[in-house]
């Protein structure tokens, strides 16, 4: 008979005991509790017995602040928008919600983390009554600019700008900015172009596309 | 092609494998009888390796004809991009196991696994001849055959420890690596350089001579991480080449989210196929790399929970990552039963992976809304997860040419099901994410903004 299995705890083989009737000395009786006659045989446990897959969720911490020295910005704490539920004026149903003050930017909490694989998005206003506001400066960027994204955790992402765009908001790139894909990228948005007096709006929006670096 | 008459093809061509399964199994006693010849062939080859014949990767003279995959027909750009990115790292991790079973001086394997290699040769052909003509496969085909060769015989001087073979075939690739970088930006109408067709030609070279030099050298688990870098190179390459082979105007299918969706799942569980199937292997034989193949696909599986959980939440990415640990758990455990001789855990596990395959199917079906058949997906998973024990079945039967032939049908089938996953994720994704642009400007600086 062949026992298996009588782990080393540690140990990077494990024993097992063969276990046969054979080898006794004739007419002798084995001690209580002992095995009565054993060859001990050794089998090496295979290294796949082992394996176990991994079972943590691998998170990303959330984005803290933005930070883009090319054009001289450091943020307050980020915002976390969603979609717009219920439209009002400037806010349709279902497009994302701004910033609440001119000051902040905001990043769409219902897309990945910066860093994470797909599209981040992170958005701020451009002006405000009178002044100017957070993402001012965003149409000066340029391609190779670095961008910082720092996180709860203390940890930072840099990105680099690979593109600039300023686009006619009726013909808005939706599933450029926030379509699905499992590349990490981030995208900053503002407005830009023409100012509407009549519709109270820029015509277009700036968007700065940015990969992550390495 | 359409994609129903693709899909059509792949059923098709799924019935026929069951076909062939069914009879090369029942023709695998023969073979496992004949196991004494096969070890006297394989020790004659270790004791004399520079006497082994060069290989023959191309199965036929005319790409045109040859081989199963893909069907031949029109393809969208999309189509034909995503089937040389597939191919492209199909061909990459054949390559890097032809390779190592060399440089184990394994000849029954290399040759098997050089077999699914010119499987793959003629695939790729059959794919340029239906896209850019018949004269293109033509030219393509031999080139790409003379690169396996050399690949094969650097890892024959390796396995041997020849210096000179070795040296000797790295000027054989090179030269072919020219050849071919000429080709790929010959016909790209000079929106490929040759300079650029030769970085990724090289980059893809390197990454296979690499894992060799480490794999030789029993660092399993850089030689397994260069494995994974070469084949997300393969699918990176497969794109830029792709796209350079087609009209600017075919070329922009490739930038839109709905293909770089479908691409990025492709390459995801197409890598979970390949890896599996590597650990599966070395699991049964309990081989020295198993460690280190092990934790390859423990990155895939860290990289396919991290993209469900972008595309649905953490929690979803966090459920289906202990779906899936059960998952690979159950096929190593299967592995493992092999290496132990335990049927009756083979057979207990094969009830277990039922039982993962049923909860997978309801959690996609449900994140999906329905837009994906939990069934018929179920079924699918089934289909994976057998022929994934067929093919490693095989391989410790020694039946490696009935091994390689499933596995490569499993990557095959992996590309379907990819699609279809991509297509049903996307739908559902894109209904919660904003639409429209931006309202974030108020005015107050309009002179300065629009004076731009």
């Amino acid at each position: 008979m062949r026992v298996r299995g009588l782990a080393v705890p540690g140990a990077g083989a494990v024993l097992a005991l063969a276990l046969t009737g054979c080898g006794s000395p004739a007419g002798s009786a084995p001690a209580p509790g002992a095995p009565a006659t054993a060859t001990a045989t050794l089998v090496k446990k295979p290294a796949a017995d082992d394996f176990k897959s991994v079972r943590t969720y691998k998170t990303v911490s959330l984005p803290s602040r933005l930070r883009i020295p090319a054009i001289g910005l450091t943020t307050p704490p980020l915002e976390q928008l969603g979609r717009v539920v219920l439209p009002s004026y400037n806010q349709p149903k279902d497009s994302i919600e701004l910033p609440e003050r001119p000051e902040d930017a905001g990043w769409f909490k219902g897309g990945p983390r910066p860093g994470q694989p797909g599209p981040a998005v992170i958005i701020g206003h451009v002006d405000w009554d009178k002044s100017p506001a957070v993402f001012f400066r965003l149409r000066e960027m340029k391609p190779g600019d670095s961008v910082y994204v720092d996180r709860v955790d203390g940890s930072a992402q840099e990105f680099r700008v690979t593109q600039v765009r300023q686009v006619a908001k009726d013909d808005f790139p939706t599933a450029d900015v926030y379509a699905p894909d499992l590349a990490a990228s981030l995208r900053l948005i503002t407005c830009g172009g023409r100012f509407d007096h009549g519709a109270r709006n820029y015509v277009d929006n700036v968007i700065v596309f940015a990969s992550p670096v390495t | 092609m359409s994609t129903r008459r693709q899909a059509r093809g792949r059923t098709a061509r799924l019935l026929l494998l069951s076909g062939s399964v069914v009879a090369i199994a029942l023709a695998a006693g023969c073979v496992v009888g004949a196991g004494k010849d096969s070890d006297a062939a394989a020790q004659t080859a270790r004791t004399s390796p520079a006497a082994e014949a060069a290989p023959l990767p191309s199965g036929s003279a005319d790409p045109g004809t040859a081989g199963a995959e893909p069907a031949s027909g029109p393809l969208t750009p999309g189509e034909f991009t995503l089937q040389f990115q597939s191919l492209l790292g199909q061909h990459t991790v054949l390559a890097a196991d032809m390779m190592r079973g060399r440089i184990r001086n394994d000849p029954d394997l290399a040759q098997a696994t050089n077999a699914a290699l010119g499987k793959n040769t003629d695939a790729i052909g059959k794919l340029f001849s239906a896209e850019f003509g018949a004269d293109t496969a033509k030219a393509f085909t031999p080139l790409w055959a003379d690169h396996v060769t050399g690949l094969f015989n650097y890892a024959r001087g390796l396995g041997s420890n020849d210096q000179a073979a070795m040296a000797q075939a790295k000027v054989s690739v090179t030269s072919i690596e020219s050849k071919l970088a000429e080709f790929f930006a010959g016909h790209s109408g000079g929106k490929l350089t040759k300079q650029a067709a030769m970085a990724g030609v090289t980059d893809h070279v390197s990454h296979l001579l690499q894992q060799a030099d480490q794999y030789a050298a029993k660092d399993y688990a850089k030689s397994d991480a260069t494995y994974r870098e070469g084949y997300a190179h393969a699918f990176a390459a497969g794109k830029g080449i792709g796209s350079a082979l087609l009209t600017p105007a075919q070329g922009k299918t490739l930038d839109t989210p709905t293909w770089r969706l479908r691409s990025a799942l492709t390459q995801l569980l197409g890598e979970h196929v390949e890896l599996v199937i590597g650990a599966l292997r070395a699991g049964a034989t309990d081989a020295p790399d198993f460690r280190a193949a092990a934790a390859a696909v423990n990155g895939n599986t860290t990289d396919l929970a991290g993209a469900i959980g972008v595309l649905f939440s953490p929690a979803a990415g966090s459920a289906f990552q202990q779906m899936w640990a059960d998952h690979i758990d159950l096929l190593v455990q299967y592995a493992a039963s092999i290496a132990k001789g335990d049927d009756a855990a083979r057979t207990s596990i094969s009830g277990g992976l039922n039982g993962f395959e049923g909860r997978l199917s309801a959690f996609l079906a449900t994140a999906t809304g329905n837009k994906l058949a939990a069934q018929t997906l179920a079924k699918a998973l089934g289909s994976h997860d057998a022929m994934l024990r067929q093919q490693v079945d095989a391989f410790v039967a020694k039946d490696y040419a009935t091994a390689h032939d499933v596995a490569y049908s499993t990557y095959q089938e992996m590309f379907g099901l990819s699609g279809q996953l991509a297509k049903a994720f996307g739908v559902t994704v894109a209904k919660r994410l904003p639409v429209g642009p931006a309202q974030t400007g108020r005015g107050g600086m309009a002179p300065v903004i629009g004076g731009r």
